[in-house]
């Protein structure tokens, strides 16, 4: 259980057609027996920052150190680090069983304790009835949950898994998820994983660092993100169904703050709901992209008018696409709603719902009437 | 008359049964999801209903007509691939011309023809680029577009929306049902997201070991499953499940953590009877009242919060509690749980099918 | 980044340059012979410098060979209009069987489908020599000695397992559902055929058949014995040139130089395809 330090590091791929920045500047610090996520869509670094840590690729500049000690100019195997693969890389001679006890091997523990140690992580990963199986008879899912228990029952410094749960059953993801975040806060395992998935990184993360075009877009815990995003692309990226967003006009004065909305819709709230320091900037910015998350925009009185597109129930949650203006917006609700298709109907939003951001950065300048 | 009609139809290849005897009606415009798993046969229900690969045995028929004889070029069906299968040496405009120019349209009508249906699928500004030059959506526009291109009376969607970016998938899964009523077409859709499965059926067709476990609207699927195995299949998470046994001493309950739990009077004629307890996650409330569990780990979610709670007998299950609930129990804490009626079903333990109470 | 030392590079450099000079060696040994007279050639010691004729190639063009002993009639350029005959020939008459057949074998399962295929390259391996007696007697029996017919018929030997074993390899690669796509669009599986499969396997097509042209072209015993000398192609027209005067050297070589330039110059031309075909599309674009 060690902290892990990234300290500016770049990765750099040099072929004939030109060098790609994959990496840029990288700083990122995980606390001892923490869980990150490293969230992003393709492309955006993390699998080379994983890759970095791990050892299979060279820094090109920084230094990554564990408790202290650099690691970047290691190899893999002297790193104390335990991987699980994407593409779960198991022994094919050997059985589930065997690939699960490998890397145990060659520690110092007792027989009988490797074969609890394994017994137990079977059992949780629900492939105990398998172990003697061989890898090309077993299922992609199960083989993954093989490929994690085989990282996981380790006693490692770091734990880098690398889309540990994409190719899981989704009946048996929500388990799954509950019980190897128990697992490694049990063990007090400092944790990197690499996903595009935001559910996955909500659900086990304690931050999520989202990465885009190799730059660290944020690195926050998934509350602060979702309350909080540092620019658009965090906000649009993370929250499903994506964050609806506006470019509206501003207008503030001592009593009211309005935000005009292409279509006309205008959005208006007292001066009390907005923080002094804020109304102050926004006398001055005369427009901003308006960011407001489906779930913020509720049914019921309000000044956003429009015709219902449609209206999707998908058993714990209604989804409602309406039609502002020529423009779709989206409206999610907890509960059973139902709307005619092409009824009129009326959304509104509070304030302390509102996200604005600078359209032209794109940064955040507020979340919920005080500055960002 | 039904506009599509499948009648026992079966397939197999040699020894290995795909499907056996399945029957399906779909009216004319009505959107028919079929939904399964990976490996059950949608996709070959497609390929047979299109004609490119002949049943084993059983009829289809088209608008009241069997097509077996039929060959595909002549059935006027319109197909979009789940890899999108656009021809490679054509550009957009002429993968979405193919089907209009196969039916001898003059050349206006053509081009007529496609920019209508690009435009309405919003590629207009794509048409003269190759499928390499397109992106994953666009792809997806363009193999919806050249499925509709012809006006076609049947349209089989194969998981249009499977190799497509979240982001796209949410859009196009709120703009899909205007599109599809709009072409008027009979639509089969297949797809494994029971999300997409609800938001776009007008009746959704569960396919599962070789035949249709339960045919019926999004609502009756969700709340009144046939079978454990359909209500496993829709929710995320998936409704939790427990052995146990219907007792009716002191009124009907079952005992669920060593705690009696009480369930609908109308079950008392099953006392004694092996059942399986299913409660959907989002039905599970946490009290003051109820089964004592420890919570095992908190794992929030966008906008709701799963916990995996375990009883003091070791039974694991999940509830699904909205962010936004006034307070969320720590990992570690000792609650209560008890479960909402809507949301609580009870299957017989031998056969999976629900009991009605 | 290249991480190599110099010293790699240089060994590297160096053990290219050897295998260039074994390869390349015999061609340019010849070529210099080409242009020499026989009294040059024999010379000994062999010298590096001398001077360069033509008159072996206006020998072999004209048909006049002049020699110490007199002229000779060559029939070099018959040679080599029956290697171009035969070649393309045989190579159209390949695809047209073969193409279809390829097809077959990539998409339909049938029944001792994989034996039949595995029989039929088969051919490519057994040795010519195997079938050639049994062969020249039939070819008595039903009057196809020294005709082009019989030749071209006995050439599908070589050209068709090529064709299909590699153009098999790239219907394979053609996802179904593309064909499934064109045909439910409104298309009879003929105008698939044509408009879709074909189309999308040119570039194994166009390998295999290249393949084919010069392994029909560089065929040395079915030509020598089921054919006489009108009908003979280059490599059998090479031994006209051990005559009762002496072997010509000069003239083998330039006939060797003649006849190797068009399948050199297709293989050139053409290099990228011939490796493609030969990965039988094995990476996806």
């Amino acid at each position: 259980m060690a902290e892990l330090d990234i300290t500016r590091v770049d990765k750099i791929y040099h072929s004939r057609k030109g060098d790609v920045h994959a990496v840029k500047a990288l700083a990122l610090v995980v606390k001892p027996g923490e869980i990150v996520a490293l969230l992003g869509s393709s492309g955006c670094g993390k699998t080379s920052t994983l890759r970095m840590i791990a050892g299979f690729e060279e820094v090109s500049n920084g230094a990554i150190t564990l408790g202290g000690k650099p690691i970047h100019t290691l190899p893999p195997a002297a790193r104390g680090v335990a991987m699980a693969f994407e593409a779960y890389s198991l022994y094919p001679p050997l059985t589930i069983g065997e690939n699960m006890s490998f890397a145990l091997k060659s520690s110092k523990l007792p027989q009988a304790e490797q074969e609890r140690r394994v017994t137990h992580m079977a059992e949780m990963l629900e492939i105990a009835d398998i172990l003697n199986k061989y890898p090309s008879s077993v299922s992609g899912g199960q083989q993954q949950r093989a490929s994690l228990g085989r990282a996981l029952v380790r006693d490692a410094g770091l734990y880098l898994l690398d889309e540990p749960m994409g190719q899981l059953e989704p009946q048996l993801r929500a388990i799954l998820r509950g019980r190897i975040k128990h697992y490694l806060r049990e063990h007090n395992c400092t944790t990197i994983l690499v996903t595009h998935d935001q559910t996955e990184a909500n659900a086990l993360a304690d931050r999520i660092a989202v990465m885009e075009g190799g730059v660290l877009q944020q690195y926050a815990t998934p509350a602060e993100l979702k309350a909080r995003p540092a620019n658009l692309f965090t906000g649009t990226f993370i929250g499903e169904p994506p964050m609806n967003v506006f470019t509206a006009d501003v207008s503030a004065n001592a009593d009211r703050v309005s935000f005009t909305v292409e279509g006309g819709t205008t959005l208006s709230y007292p001066a009390s709901d907005i923080s002094d320091a804020l109304r102050g900037v926004l006398a001055k910015t005369p427009r901003i992209a308006l960011g407001i998350r489906p779930h913020a925009l509720q049914l019921g009185d309000g000044p956003v008018k429009g015709k219902v597109m449609a209206c999707q129930w998908l058993g714990d949650q209604t989804h409602v696409a309406v039609d502002v203006a020529g423009r779709t917006v989206v409206s999610v609700s907890q509960e059973r709603v139902s709307r005619a298709t092409g009824s009129d109907v009326s959304l509104n939003v509070a304030a302390r719902n509102l996200h604005l951001f600078d359209p032209a950065s794109g940064n955040a300048i507020a979340h919920g009437g005080t500055l960002a | 008359m039904s506009q599509l009609a499948i009648k026992s139809l079966t397939k197999s290849y040699g020894a290995f049964k795909v499907f056996d005897g399945l029957n399906l009606e779909a009216d004319v415009g009505e959107i028919v999801v079929i939904f399964g798993g990976s490996g059950t046969g949608k996709t070959i229900l497609l390929r047979l209903i299109a004609g490119v690969e002949e049943p084993t045995a059983g009829a289809i028929e088209i608008g009241g007509h069997d097509v077996s004889d039929i060959a595909p070029e002549h059935r006027g069906v319109g197909m979009a691939f789940q890899n999108f299968a656009l021809f490679p040496h054509m550009n957009a405009s002429e993968n979405i011309a193919t089907p209009l120019r196969a039916a001898g349209a003059d050349e206006s009508k053509v081009k007529a023809g496609v920019a209508k249906v690009a435009k309405l699928l919003k590629i207009d500004h794509v048409l003269n680029h190759s499928p390499r030059e397109l992106s994953n959506g666009q792809k997806q526009r363009t193999a919806l577009a050249r499925a509709l291109a012809a006006e076609p009376q049947i349209l089989l969607l194969d998981d249009p929306l499977r190799n497509v970016d979240a982001k796209l998938r949410f859009e196009m899964r709120l703009e899909l049902p205007r599109l599809l009523r709009q072409s008027g077409a009979t639509v089969l859709y297949v797809t494994q997201d029971y999300k997409e499965a609800m938001a776009l059926a007008d009746r959704i067709a569960v396919l599962a070991n070789g035949t249709f476990v339960q045919t019926a609207t999004p609502e009756d699927i969700y709340v009144r499953p046939a079978t454990l195995g359909v209500a496993r299949l829709f929710g995320d998470p998936s409704i939790n499940t427990f052995d146990t046994v219907i007792e009716t001493e002191g009124g009907t309950h079952v005992v669920l953590g060593g705690t009696r739990v009480p369930v609908a009077d109308g079950y008392r004629g099953f006392g004694g009877r092996e059942v399986i307890f299913g409660v959907r996650p989002e039905a599970v409330e946490i009290g003051s009242a109820g089964v004592e569990a420890e919570v095992i780990a908190v794992t929030p979610l966008n906008e709701r919060t799963v916990l995996l709670l375990q009883t003091l007998n070791g039974w694991e299950f999940l509830a699904s509690l909205p962010s936004s609930a006034a307070s969320i129990p720590d990992a570690g804490s000792k609650v209560r749980a008890s479960f909402a009626a809507v949301g609580t079903h009870i299957f017989d333990r031998q056969s999976g099918e629900r009991l009605h109470g | 980044m290249d991480h190599s030392s110099s010293l790699e590079k240089i060994l590297r450099s160096v053990a290219i340059t050897l295998v260039l000079v074994f390869f390349l060696f015999p061609i340019a040994w010849i070529f210099l012979m080409s242009l020499q007279t026989n009294e040059t050639i024999l010379r000994i010691p062999p010298s590096i410098a001398f001077t360069p004729i033509i008159d072996n190639y206006t020998a072999l063009i004209t048909g006049q060979l002049r020699t110490a002993a007199g002229s000779l009639q060559l029939n070099f350029m018959q040679n080599m209009f029956n290697s171009v005959l035969l070649s393309v020939c045989s190579v159209a008459l390949s695809l047209v069987l073969g193409v279809p057949a390829a097809y077959a074998f990539a998409r339909f399962k049938f029944r001792l489908g994989e034996d039949i295929a595995f029989t039929l390259l088969s051919f490519r391996f057994a040795p010519a020599l195997l079938v050639l007696l049994p062969l020249s007697l039939y070819f008595k029996t039903l009057g196809l000695t020294n005709t082009y017919i019989g030749l071209i018929w006995v050439y599908q030997l070589i050209c068709l397992p090529l064709i299909l074993w590699i153009v098999r390899g790239y219907f394979e690669d053609i996802s179904p559902d593309i064909e499934y796509a064109y045909r439910i669009a409104g298309n009879s599986w003929w105008k698939t055929f044509l408009k879709i499969s074909i189309p999308l396997a040119k570039p194994g097509i166009a390998a295999a058949g290249l393949l084919a042209f010069i392994f029909a072209w560089n065929n040395f015993v079915f030509a020598l014995i089921l054919a006489s000398a009108d009908k003979q192609p280059v490599t059998v027209g090479a031994l006209a040139f051990v005559t009762a005067s002496g072997i010509q050297y000069g003239q083998i070589a330039a006939a060797i130089i003649i006849s190797i330039t068009p399948t050199l110059a297709l293989a050139l031309y053409a290099q990228r395809y011939l490796v493609e075909g030969l990965s039988m599309g094995a990476v996806k674009g």
